[in-house]
């Protein structure tokens, strides 16, 4: 099994991703043991954001990462486990409600691919970034 | 599709539905808007520098008679996000104070003279009512974003304590007295960093206006809704700026609160200002007074509706009152097609004060459009979406928006009519 970076960046649909969590300097942290839950936007979740949105982000590096960590739990859950729940602490600080079972939705993202289990925890890949509030 | 809505203001929801704003989408709305958004931005283009001015120099001045008195460095500093050396190009224009504040603050409503004599005889940018705006953030602090948490945190306290000490170095006065009312200083800092925050908010907000103004005498907006995507594509754009509060004494910086606790415009300024400013700031006294013990003014400040979307301008219209300081500031930057308005309308000259307020009214209801619909688009679902549930809930969200304009103050009925000038 590969980490959680190198899963992504085999995929080849996390391009902006990796570029931002490298940009906020994460890269490190989520390489560790973790495990992480991470709710993984695809590219083209980023490019349907407003021009300028990621631009201003990748500019302040905290600030980029405030929004990043919003798309990770601390521990390993697979899809079965977070149903059961209506919200999860993100690393962020605020919680991430997980709206629909069937289809599994979190907060306003749907997830496209579930369950991908990595060396240091489990990606749900979402077709759009998701933001606290 | 999903059944009407039967909320009281389902056609103001249904047009939300359809991509609109809360505004109706016609010509003399969209000329009054825009007209009004560039009336603003030139004071706001001295009350941003000026903001952060006091905020990062004068400081704990404890006679800032002169705090208005903004350096020329500061009235030359570049705005981040327009001219050509800004990372992310909002405004064309120049770096530097827009031309027509430099022109005005020459001149003033009078003739050219020194400064101090335009600033004793009130004849100037009206700062107390950027002053007041920053008071109502303050004040009602519980408005969501971790800014407020963050002036009780030990980080905040220690350096706060740092920057104290550092300023009234060689002061043994104001040291043995900082010794003695420890809190009272630290309040002090705690709201000197709420005008960096309004200072960093308005310095994003007054080149969108300038560009909006731009780009309608251009032709290139042409409706109400474009005018509110405007606003929500900028709102996306900055919405990453960090919020921070840096004190300079000399060359020293120190940072009170830094770029890397991560505080950003959207959550720490934007959402706050909206909420304190045009929603709730406090009961201004007017031709109108509030009596308290009469229940009048709600005992919950989560409540408090005396902001820009409930006033009725009428009576809040007298001097000193902060929102008619305002209309007094943007009373010297309208563009010509405004004037003419104003002139065919009311009393012309008499009660352009009072159409003015009422221009603006309408102009932040559209700006407030722009961010529920920014509200929507991040937390919610497209407009287009196919799936329902997605509808329904971006339905309920819109209607909760709408409820808080349920109480009679609430304008919103007001500006759906042409005629309410």
């Amino acid at each position: 099994m590969a980490s959680i970076l190198n899963t992504a960046a085999e995929a080849g649909c996390f391009k902006t991703l990796l570029a931002a969590v490298a940009a906020a300097g994460l890269s490190e942290a989520l390489d560790g043991p973790g495990p992480f839950t991470v709710f993984a936007p695809v590219d083209d979740a980023f490019a349907a954001l407003p021009a300028g949105t990621v631009q201003t982000l990748v500019d302040n590096p905290p600030q980029l990462a405030r929004i990043l960590k919003y798309h990770v739990l601390a521990g390993a859950y697979p899809q079965a486990q977070l149903v059961s729940q209506s919200d999860w602490p993100s690393l962020e600080g605020a919680p991430i409600p997980i709206r629909r079972s069937e289809p599994f939705e979190v907060k306003n993202a749907t997830v496209i691919n579930a369950d991908i289990v990595c060396d240091n925890g489990v990606v749900h890949v979402i077709d759009r970034v998701i933001l606290p509030g | 599709m999903i059944p009407p809505s039967t909320h009281k203001y389902a056609d103001v929801i249904h047009r939300l539905e359809a991509g609109g704003s809360m505004l109706p989408d016609t010509p003399e709305n969209l000329e009054q808007i825009i007209g009004i958004y560039k009336a603003y931005a030139v004071p706001m283009d001295f009350y941003w520098r000026d903001l952060l001015y006091i905020a990062e120099r004068v400081f704990l001045n404890p006679l800032p008679a002169f705090k208005y008195f903004i350096s020329k460095q500061y009235m030359d500093l570049a705005n981040s996000y327009s001219g050509d050396n800004s990372k992310l190009r909002i405004w064309r224009g120049g770096e530097k104070a827009h031309p027509e504040l430099v022109a005005f603050m020459k001149r003033g409503e009078t003739i050219s003279m020194p400064k101090i004599l335009h600033h004793l005889w009130h004849d100037r940018i009206n700062m107390e009512f950027a002053e007041a705006c920053m008071q109502a953030m303050f004040w009602h602090q519980d408005m969501g974003g971790r800014f407020n948490d963050y002036l009780e945190s030990k980080a905040y306290l220690a350096n706060a304590d740092r920057a104290i000490k550092a300023y009234f170095k060689g002061n043994p006065l104001m040291l043995l007295l900082y010794k003695l009312f420890p809190e009272m200083f630290i309040e002090q800092v705690r709201q000197l960093s709420y005008y960096s925050n309004l200072g960093l908010f308005w310095e994003v907000m007054a080149p969108v206006f300038f560009e909006m103004s731009d780009l309608y005498d251009e032709g290139g907006i042409n409706s109400v809704p474009e005018a509110m995507d405007f606003l929500v594509n900028g709102i996306f754009a900055v919405a990453g700026r960090p919020i921070y509060h840096h004190v300079y004494m000399g060359n020293e910086c120190i940072e009170i609160i830094p770029k890397s606790e991560g505080f950003t415009w959207l959550y720490e300024a934007a959402l706050p200002y909206v909420e304190a400013v045009f929603y709730r700031t406090s009961p201004f006294r007017g031709t109108k007074s509030y009596n308290a013990q009469a229940n009048q003014v709600p005992a919950d400040q989560a409540d408090f509706h005396y902001g820009i979307l409930y006033a009725d301008v009428y009576p809040v219209g007298s001097a000193g009152i902060p929102p008619t300081l305002l209309m007094q500031d943007m009373l010297h930057f309208l563009p010509a097609y405004l004037e003419a308005t104003y002139q065919n309308h009311g009393r012309g000259d008499e009660d352009k004060l009072i159409q003015l307020g009422i221009t603006f009214q309408r102009s932040m209801y559209n700006v407030t459009s722009a961010v529920i619909q920014a509200l929507r688009c991040a937390l919610l679902y497209p407009l287009t979406d196919p799936d329902l549930e997605h509808l329904l809930a971006n339905r309920r969200f819109f209607e909760a928006q709408m409820d808080r304009f349920l109480r009679p103050e609430a304008r919103l009925s007001d500006i759906q009519q042409q005629n309410y000038r």
